[in-house]
């Protein structure tokens, strides 16, 4: 076998059992690997009827058939599991070396499942795994876990007091901060009594036409240097260079998008962080882009932060001190939690306070409590441990669900989609809810890339977007970074996997494997008890329009692009793929598989 | 400053200098760049597809502005330059891959305003920064340059004379190019005869007529 491994390492915390599997490669061939493997994984075995907290849930680390082979960008993998904060179907993406480790040690996919009975952490390497008791670890940030169980050429992801307090935004991250982010997968592998993961290993997946694959990475690394942003903007801020873009599209979501621009925006700016407190640029494992910031303010140094962190910390907390800012970041990082939840959840308090419906001190504004109140959220303590139960439980609890700024649960990245129509179907339709990641119209809505579409109009939207969904879903699923596709497309990916496995692949190709991971993810979600309406936007979207910034006046159109959508997808008004649709997609059987199990 | 954007940019694309989305046009105020926006057509500029970024230094606008803002940077600082054109015209691209250092017009025109066109190489044409080192020199002494292969880039005072030498190279390389293919031309009819070209009968007897 090209490209991946065909292995799959099992480890059942409950029974302390470990096996290695064969996985079918036509299974690969189908879904990819990395998110597309994990998509496969869960709906074929987690019951839909469990709590996602629950030992049956499983954690599926999966590498994509880049991941670990030296292409741009190839050292991401994914992590798919039951999401504790959603309820829906969910994969973490990460640029942490801990994907390609696991790639080295042999395997496509690592699929954890149980729940031990005291705290463990678990070892991977080319003869299997080992599960090790944690005692020692558990209490312990992220760093300080990760750095005592690191040797030279290993790869360790850990949770830290979050996930261990089963935060339902919890994170699961290595020593730098490069995590699974979202959706609480902290609080899955909290639950699983597992405090961290270790991989080595110097097995390489081989390549099945290297002279071939050496040229298309010759052509992408030029098309990488040729773009501003991979070559120029993202190298030099990182993606905090997003921030006074945003604030000057009318975008950049203030006071917990009350608000569409942050009248102290170039305190929080990616000139800011350059200027201030960047220390040294870095990269995931084979990037020739390094969004990485390393960073430093008068008291500590760390990574980060990113764009959406800023927005989530700062600008949606009305705080404009970025020193706070930054290491509210760092803090989120080495407690292990979600930072864009973790701000908006936040954010929706103070709303709450605002509106007299919550009793606090916090308020928009209000820097000198943010690194307390994120604190006692990862050890939940007093507010804190309303808080970590994030904005959709803790809105409901005070009877004002529209004071959440979330889709399914997930709370809302950087971009108010009052200025961005097809942003705004983006979080309605994303299978893990309001995420900028899942096919993000950034490109073509602020940024022209591959072209500048009317940000306004709702029409044509869902063509485009579906499109997107799609090679968002291929992306994740074969190993490599959204950013590269602002420099090369779906032509540059199907070149690379057909010259590293062997396959033959063209565009379109990828495309339908992309379609049948959304779909399958759907059809998860469906199982689960999701349904149309669920696709819908917070009422604030829907009805209230920005009142000042480059957004005024404008509301999303959702209704009527939401119709589109479906009915370009092929499937019925109700959002339902149709049986036609699921028999194209070569998904009849595995459906009919779970509609019996 | 979007009139003269506007104006120029729909010029070199309907006199068919460039292609729906390619090129890119400058202007230099004092530190900063006024630049086209990454992927922007110059035949239908809007306020949104200029876009204002620093001479010496990035900022956020650096997302937007057009790929070729390295090359623009390093001429702005070591020529006299307020305005830049980069288009891909295509005779003068095409000739440029047949030439080895420079294009020399044959046109009395051409001639008189050029004298030669330097013709440079790089590997990476694109964004480049060994394109930038080289074209920030070679500007110091031509008013315009031609990268093999990619398109030519000028500079003025004011966009009208960065265009204008845009405009005036494809001219020349025009002229050449059909000057060049009438003589071919010429030389197979001296070599056989009308005949051998023609498809009328009598066609050499026409020059009895």
């Amino acid at each position: 076998m090209y490209g991946w491994t065909g292995k799959m390492l099992r480890v059942d915390l409950g029974m302390r059992s470990t096996k290695v599997e064969q996985i079918d490669e036509e299974i690969l061939s189908l879904f990819l690997g990395g998110r597309g493997l994990g998509a496969y994984l869960v709906y074929t075995e987690v019951d839909p009827d469990i709590a996602p907290l629950d030992p049956e849930n499983i954690l599926a680390f999966c590498a994509g058939a880049m991941t670990g082979i030296r292409v741009p960008t190839g050292g991401r993998a994914s992590m798919s599991t039951l999401s504790p904060l959603t309820g829906t179907i969910f994969d973490g993406n990460s640029g942490s070396q801990f994907g390609v480790r696991l790639k080295w040690a042999g395997y496509d996919a690592l699929v954890i499942s149980g729940r031990a009975d005291t705290p463990v952490w678990l070892e991977v390497d080319e003869e299997g795994a080992q599960i090790h008791p944690a005692d020692d670890l558990w209490g312990l940030e992220i760093p300080e876990a990760v750095g005592q169980l690191k040797p030279p050429n290993s790869a360790v992801v850990s949770i830290g007091p979050a996930g261990e307090n089963r935060v339902l935004f919890a994170s699961i991250a290595d020593e730098s901060g490069r995590c699974y982010g979202r959706g609480g997968v902290g609080a899955v592998m909290g639950a699983k009594n597992l405090k961290a993961i270790r991989a080595s290993g110097k097995a390489r997946a081989a390549i099945a036409d290297q002279e071939i694959a050496d040229f298309v990475k010759y052509e992408a690394g030029k098309m990488v240097k040729a773009s501003p942003r991979t070559s120029q903007g993202l190298p030099e801020f990182g993606t905090s260079v997003l921030v006074n873009l945003m604030n000057w599209y009318g975008v950049l979501p203030t006071n917990n998008f009350q608000i569409g621009e942050f009248e102290q925006s170039e305190k929080i700016s990616g000139e800011r962080l350059r200027d201030e407190f960047l220390t040294k640029r870095s990269a995931c494992w084979s990037c020739p882009i390094g969004c990485k910031r390393i960073t430093k303010t008068k008291k500590e140094k760390g990574e980060g932060p990113e764009y959406e962190s800023i927005y989530a910390l700062g600008s949606s907390l009305g705080i404009d001190d970025f020193e706070i800012i930054i290491e509210a970041n760092y803090l989120c990082n080495r407690l292990g939690m979600d930072t864009i939840s973790c701000g908006a959840t936040i954010a929706c308090a103070m709303e709450l306070v605002q509106r007299g419906a919550l009793d606090s001190e916090l308020a928009f504004g209000r820097a000198d409590l943010l690194l307390d109140t994120v604190k006692d959220i990862a050890y939940r303590r007093g507010m804190g441990d309303q808080l970590a139960e994030g904005s959709k439980r803790l809105s409901a609890r005070y009877d004002m669900p529209e004071t959440s700024m979330q889709v399914k649960g997930l709370e809302m990245p950087a971009y108010d989609p009052r200025g961005m129509q097809g942003q705004g179907l983006l979080y309605a339709t994303s299978n893990r809810g309001a995420c900028h990641l899942r096919g993000n119209m950034l490109g073509p809505e602020l940024l022209g890339a591959p072209k500048m579409l009317d940000r306004h109009t709702p029409s044509g939207k869902a063509g485009i977007l579906i499109v997107l969904q799609h090679t968002n879903a291929v992306i994740d699923s074969i190993g490599m970074c959204k950013f590269v596709n602002f420099a090369i497309g779906d032509d540059f990916f199907a070149r690379l996997m057909t010259s590293i496995t062997g396959r033959e692949y063209e565009a379109q190709d990828l495309q339908l494997a992309g379609e049948r991971i959304w779909n399958l993810e759907r059809l998860y979600n469906l199982r689960v008890g999701f349904t149309h309406e669920d696709d819908t936007l917070p009422p604030r979207f829907l009805d209230e329009p920005l009142k000042e910034g480059g957004s005024a006046g404008h509301v999303v159109h959702l209704a009527e692009m939401l119709a589109d959508y479906y009915r370009f997808r092929g499937w019925t008004e109700d959002g339902v793929p149709t049986p036609r649709k699921i028999a194209e997609l070569g998904l009849a059987e595995l459906a009919k598989e779970q509609s019996h199990a | 400053m979007l009139d003269q954007f506007q104006r120029f940019g729909s010029d070199l694309f309907y006199r068919g200098l460039t292609s729906s989305h390619g090129g890119n046009m400058s202007v230099r105020m004092g530190d900063r760049i006024i630049i086209t926006r990454t992927g922007s057509m110059l035949a239908h500029l809007t306020e949104n597809d200029l876009i204002e970024i620093g001479l010496h230094e990035d900022d956020s606008n650096i997302m937007l502005a057009s790929s070729e803002l390295v090359v623009h940077r390093a001429i702005y600082l070591n020529t006299s330059a307020l305005a830049i054109v980069h288009v891909h015209p295509p005779f003068a691209v095409a000739l440029s891959m047949c030439v080895e250092d420079a294009i020399i017009p044959m046109d009395s025109e051409g001639s008189y305003l050029f004298r030669k066109v330097p013709v440079l190489h790089a590997e990476t044409t694109v964004g480049s920064k060994e394109v930038a080192k080289i074209a920030a020199q070679v500007l110091r002494e031509y008013k315009i340059f031609m990268l093999r292969g990619h398109g030519c880039f000028s500079i003025g005072p004011v966009l009208e004379e960065a265009y204008q030498w845009c405009s005036s190279l494809e001219e020349s390389c025009k002229i050449g190019y059909y000057t060049h293919t009438l003589r071919a031309a010429q030389a197979a009819i001296s070599q056989r005869g009308l005949g051998g070209l023609e498809y009328r009968k009598h066609a050499d007897d026409y020059q009895e007529w």
